[in-house]
């Protein structure tokens, strides 16, 4: 029973990863944001001893297949992210969700110029302006993505 | 409170994982060892892939179903008659098809006339603006191969990259990493055209100064390098530049197939 309620994590897992493979239009693309990094992002800060490094590895292996892309492509920017969250996460939880927003938003463009850089070197080009656009996005609604998962992680009772 | 041990513990944990991610990534790129990863992993999230593909199956489904009555009339007089015109000019085909078949064993050569196809329709398309991939709904288990031809109603659309039992994934000629074997139909000069990650181009480049080239040549496949068939088309010329320093010229030629709108594709399965 106890590890029933953890179930909560993949679950909301689950519909960041449906999230990020909907289809949408070309336009919309690049303001997609990583809704994954975001939701990993809020567990690994509510719950750093359960959420960590491999949750995020393989958290990662699964978005790059989904999204066809090299493995390891996406996952080492989340093993990247979650790590620097890991090492801050007791300061900025104090934090008002404004100024969570602005530490989300680099992490977010960490992920973003990795996964970029990786398509550089693969000789794919990637439009510089681009890059900004979905971090920017993620930043946004991070409050509300922090307040739903906070409501379901209390509902949930897990501490 | 964290400790110096449990800190340290996490900066190796990271570096070893972060190693190991790039390692990974080297292994993908340059070799097919990863594949079994991928499949077995594509395979458990295919149920969340029909349902990501449902509300455009739905949309599609409602759009049909609200179509009005004449319009349905409409639509199946205007089949008809194109049925008509078609099977009248398949009549001509077909005397023409014969023919060629008796001319080619007069000559000796061996050439196929029809290809066997598998009708397959689009699940997704691959998230990642800048690569150009496609998934459909045919996998192995319908006898769709790594490196089959994928075609849709006007012409060469890719070729199968990935199989996995229920799916296959297509990369476009229009991906920055794909180059197909062309032929012009009216100089029969030979070239290969590049992908530049739109669907709305391709380039050839490093074209003779000398090649007869002309704005609007139509472009087939050559077959050469056995991958795709011969004579399918490809593309159209749509701009002729000249390097004068190098003396070459290099082509961009919009592709024939729909690359961004058809839904229906055929993957032909080449004759053994």
């Amino acid at each position: 029973m106890s590890q029933l309620k953890y179930l909560v994590i993949y679950l909301s897992l689950l519909v960041a990863l449906v999230l990020m493979i909907l289809p949408l239009p070309d336009w919309v693309q690049i303001y997609r944001p990583n809704w994954i990094a975001l939701t990993l992002i809020y567990w690994s800060m509510a719950l750093p001893k359960r959420v960590g490094l491999w949750f995020a590895f393989f958290t990662g292996i699964i978005l790059d297949t989904s999204l066809g892309t090299l493995l390891g492509q996406h996952t080492l920017p989340l093993l990247l992210i979650i790590y620097i969250n890991l090492n801050l996460y007791q300061r900025i939880r104090v934090l008002a969700l404004a100024q969570q927003a602005i530490y989300i938003f680099v992490l977010l463009l960490i992920d973003q110029v990795i996964v970029a850089w990786v398509e550089g070197i693969l000789g794919r080009p990637t439009p510089l302006l681009t890059f900004f656009a979905a971090p920017f996005i993620g930043m946004l609604i991070w409050p509300w993505v922090f307040v739903i998962l906070r409501d379901i992680r209390r509902k949930a009772l897990l501490r | 409170m964290k400790t110096i041990i449990e800190v340290r513990g996490a900066t190796l944990q990271a570096l070893f994982l972060i190693g190991f991610c790039i390692a990974m990534m080297v292994v993908d790129h340059r070799f097919q060892h990863l594949e079994i990863v991928r499949t077995n992993i594509s395979l458990a999230l295919s149920p969340l892939r029909y349902l990501v593909s449902l509300p455009a199956t739905g949309g599609n489904w409602l759009n049909d179903w609200f179509t009005s009555h004449t319009e349905l009339l409409e639509e199946n007089e205007s089949l008809k008659a194109e049925g008509r015109i078609l099977s009248a000019r398949l009549q001509k085909l077909e005397i023409l098809a014969e023919e060629n078949a008796r001319l080619r064993n007069l000559l000796g050569s061996s050439r196929k006339i029809a290809d066997e196809v598998i009708v397959a329709e689009l699940l997704s398309v691959d998230q990642n603006p800048y690569s150009q991939l496609i998934e459909i709904n045919k996998g192995s288990s319908d006898g769709v191969e790594m490196g089959h031809a994928v075609i849709d109603d006007f012409g060469i659309m890719g070729q199968v990259i990935h199989v996995n039992p229920q799916s296959a994934t297509i990369i476009l000629i229009s991906d920055p990493e794909h180059a197909i074997p062309v032929q012009f139909i009216r100089s029969g000069t030979r070239s290969v055209a590049f992908g530049r990650g739109s669907t709305r181009q391709l380039e050839l480049r490093y074209l003779p100064a000398t090649a007869d080239i002309m704005v609007d040549d139509e472009l087939v496949t050559s077959g050469l390098g056995g991958r795709f068939p011969p004579d399918y088309p490809v593309a159209r010329v749509t701009a002729i530049s000249e390097d004068k320093v190098r003396g070459f010229v290099s082509v961009l030629a919009e592709p024939k197939a729909r690359l961004d709108s058809s839904r229906e594709v055929l993957v032909i399965k080449p004759r053994q």
